[in-house]
């Protein structure tokens, strides 16, 4: 199947052309960009990332290991201090604090690898869409379509303010 | 195969003709070592293994080779570890908190800011082993089962600072990581030789693609929400180490939030002092400018003036106590035989900072320099003032005693500075200073508002 890459110079272009595309019954879409911009974050994938899932069950994870660990070790070696209580929850309070946030980074960084398909996936240049005029100040939006629609996609491209569209090597 | 109007197949260039002038600016940091800069690396290695030998002397021969005397035996190790661990918030401030109150300043100074905090808690986490006195036991600190079946006292502060500093220097890195991640894939487009090789590993393949910066920009977020309280507890914790004993100077309840303050004011001195000569030798000028500066010399007036109310509630609060011991050490701390880095401590941190009042000292180049400089010092002798006053002049006047810091100790000292340069060196040639997407970021947003205003 033939790819077609659009060059752009703002997101905004992108974005447009991408849900037209869409619309028309193209789904094979990716859209590259030299930075973070919360208008193209919704276009492909409108549902919220799914980060913040694995840090909620890292940082839950944590909270319950910190205090399970200070008090089960309270516990398995006694220090008898007058008739006060082995475990100090107060004081492993920050110790489940820190654990919270220990797993919870922990956890956003595997959640950040496994949802943004890194760094299995494409790898650099095996992609054959990927410029490293992305990683300059350009956008991209490439498509996969059959042959006989590389004209009403390119045309499509072009009219949405594309500098340039560029046929990949199917 | 038909394409009328799409350039013929493989007409993509694998690297662009024209690239975009901020990955020239700051990937030409990376390029090329002068003399000078290898002059300076040497220099760093050189005091570093002084300090090391030094180190492995001390493990020979004992702490005695310090200037421990009774009462006081804690001493410059331990004030350099505070001193270290402060230096290391202002880049987590810089990341997690500016970018929760989406301050568009930071990001001129926030790649290099973050690499200070990782390589300042690596300087200040060796301390901890330096000033105990057997190393080989120190992993004791560590709940590890063992065939005593003992478990470590969680109720210790130091306990509670093994954890802070453990989270602190992990999520430091990934954070770190995190947002060089995109960068890392401009150098390895970029890159020839085994360097690509190298770039192209860290990159983990990063394309940049709609899904990756998504999910980039939640971590983000969540990293400095997760950051953000972190920040404040590990100088708390810090804090801790002093105030929950009840030595007089230090059994406070405003150590936590002074404790912390004071680590952002040093911390925002140390990236002054590092950036302003790099933004000079590597012609960043258009990149970190006045207005960044400015903002940094408001921040630091800020800070100092809530350290400097710090100081004002202390001696206050050892007066209304009517508690003697507590009256005598901060009396000692002015008027004792350790005058000299208290005044050194007001003067640096409260006195000379008054002169960001003034706008045009705020954006004054050298004396910015100068004065975070001053900074850096004043804190250093904050701490000493902290931790040598107040077990010098303990309860019974029968056992004070003068500690002064010897040669080991000093050399020790000096060689973490050398080593915490040395690091930020080495990280200035491997990796983009500023944060180059980011800065991108800002470029693009400006030029769609400025040409394609119907568009949205």
């Amino acid at each position: 199947m033939p790819e077609l890459v659009g060059i752009y110079t703002t997101p905004g272009p992108v974005a447009d052309c991408a849900r037209h595309l869409q619309a028309r019954g193209f789904t094979e879409l990716e859209i590259y960009a030299p930075a973070a911009f919360p208008e193209l974050d919704d276009v492909l994938d409108p549902k919220p990332s799914r980060v913040r899932l694995w840090t909620l069950i890292g940082g839950l994870l944590g909270v319950v290991t910190g205090y399970a660990m200070t008090i089960w070790m309270s516990y398995d070696w006694p220090v008898v201090i007058g008739g006060k209580p082995f475990a100090s929850i107060p004081t492993y309070t920050i110790i489940g604090f820190e654990l919270t946030i220990l797993f919870g980074g922990l956890a956003t960084l595997f959640g950040l690898l496994v949802v943004g398909r890194l760094p299995y996936g494409r790898f650099g240049h095996e992609d054959r869409a990927y410029s490293a005029r992305f990683s300059g100040d350009e956008f991209g939006l490439a498509v996969v379509c059959s042959e006989r629609d590389v004209e009403e996609v390119t045309a499509l491209l072009r009219a949405s303010d594309a500098k340039e569209v560029n046929l990949v090597a199917p | 195969m038909s394409a009328p109007s799409a350039t013929a197949p493989s007409a993509l260039p694998a690297a662009p003709r024209r690239d975009s002038k901020i990955n020239r600016d700051i990937l030409a940091v990376m390029d090329g070592i002068s003399p000078g800069y290898l002059l300076l690396v040497a220099i760093c290695l050189l005091s570093v293994t002084a300090a090391g030998a030094t180190w492995i002397y001390q493990v020979y021969e004992g702490l005695g080779i310090g200037g421990y005397t009774h009462p006081t035996f804690w001493g410059v190790y331990i004030v350099t570890f505070v001193f270290w661990v402060g230096i290391a918030h202002a880049g987590t401030l810089i990341s997690a908190i500016l970018y929760l109150f989406r301050a568009k300043w930071r990001n001129a100074i926030n790649r290099s800011a973050e690499a200070m905090t990782v390589f300042a808690v690596l300087t200040a986490a060796q301390f901890l082993g330096i000033h105990v006195g057997r190393i080989w036991k120190s992993y004791f600190i560590l709940p590890y089962p063992n065939q005593r079946g003992l478990w470590v006292n969680f109720r210790s502060p130091l306990e509670w600072d093994t954890f802070a500093i453990t989270t602190y220097a992990t999520i430091s890195i990934v954070f770190f990581f995190v947002g060089l991640l995109p960068d890392l894939a401009i150098a390895r487009d970029r890159a020839r030789g085994l360097k690509k090789l190298i770039y192209t590993a860290l990159a983990l393949g990063w394309q940049g693609t709609a899904r990756q910066w998504k999910s980039h920009s939640r971590s983000v977020l969540h990293l400095s929400g997760l950051a953000t309280p972190l920040v404040l507890s590990v100088h708390s914790v810090v804090s801790w180490d002093f105030a929950m004993s009840i030595v007089p100077g230090w059994h406070a309840t405003i150590f936590a939030p002074y404790f912390v303050a004071g680590a952002i004011f040093s911390g925002f001195a140390m990236v002054l002092t590092v950036m302003i000569p790099v933004r000079r030798i590597y012609g960043l000028e258009e990149y970190i400018n006045d207005y960044h500066f400015e903002n940094m010399a408001r921040f630091l007036l800020l800070t100092s003036w809530i350290v400097g109310y710090a100081y004002a509630i202390e001696y206050f609060i050892a007066w209304y106590s009517g508690v003697e011991p507590e009256q005598t050490t901060f009396w000692l701390r002015a008027f004792g035989p350790y005058w000299f880095s208290t005044w050194t401590m007001i003067s640096c941190n409260v006195i000379f900072p008054q002169l960001f009042w003034f706008r045009r000292l705020r954006t004054h180049i050298p004396t910015l320099f100068v004065v975070s400089t001053l900074i850096n010092i004043g804190m250093w002798f904050e701490r000493y003032v902290i931790i040598i006053t107040s077990l010098g002049n303990e309860y019974d006047p029968a056992v004070w005693g003068i500690y002064t810091p010897t040669w080991a100790e000093l050399t020790i000292f000096a060689g973490s500075f050398s080593f915490f340069a040395m690091l930020f060196l080495l990280f200035m040639k491997f990796f983009p200073v500023i944060a180059i997407s980011e800065m991108k970021e800002l470029a693009i947003h400006e030029r769609a508002h400025g040409a394609g205003q119907g568009g949205h």
